[in-house]
């Protein structure tokens, strides 16, 4: 998988959306999540190569591995909520595009709050020390 | 690289809008309608299970 295929895919792709979008935007509509989709899975083996890579490299450095897991739980979040806003404001409904982004932002805090604790408790740890 | 697929929601996009205005042109405005209605349900089928794919690739790879 290389970056021309993934170019080759999205020009056709934006050609094709263009040629149907003024008879039928349903269509264009689901060519252009299609053509998403189909990108983000062909480019989903080096995100999984990339964070075992990751990985080994922080547990190698003695560094708990709960952290490069919550890192990519919200990178997951992110990309999944960037998605359906893109989509969703394609399709003209700006709104729901704002609650999605909001969800996202939520949803992010809720999945990164253990870390804002251990940030927490090792700070009352040191002011505790001192 | 399914790249097909892109190809087919497209064919039937393009024959789904010249049925459409095929069967408006000849007067069956509900004809049309029910025709628009239903290769977007083909498309959508089509579409469902790979945003569906696409959710489970997320989930296992991102560990959610």
């Amino acid at each position: 998988m290389n970056i021309f295929s993934v170019c080759g895919v999205a020009i056709v792709t934006a050609v094709l959306a263009l040629l149907v979008r003024r008879h039928s935007p349903q269509s264009a509509l689901l060519i252009s999540i299609g053509s998403g989709v189909i990108t983000f899975l062909a480019i989903v083996k080096n995100i999984v190569l990339t964070s075992d890579e990751l990985r080994a490299i922080l547990s190698s450095g003695n560094i708990r591995s709960d952290y490069i897991m919550i890192l990519l739980k919200a990178l997951g979040i992110c990309f999944l909520t960037e998605f359906t806003c893109d989509t969703v404001t394609e399709a003209g409904l700006l709104s729901l595009s704002t609650n999605i982004s909001f969800a996202g932002k939520v949803l992010v805090l809720v999945t990164a709050l253990p870390l804002f604790k251990e940030v927490l408790s090792m700070v009352s740890a040191m002011v505790g020390a001192s | 690289m399914d790249v097909d697929m892109i190809f087919r929601i497209a064919a039937i996009g393009i024959i789904v809008a010249i049925l459409n205005q095929l069967l408006v042109r000849s007067g069956r405005e509900e004809q049309a309608l029910l025709t628009t209605i239903a290769g977007l349900v083909v498309a959508l089928m089509m579409i469902i299970s790979q945003i569906s794919d696409l959710f489970a690739t997320v989930k296992s790879t991102f560990g959610l």
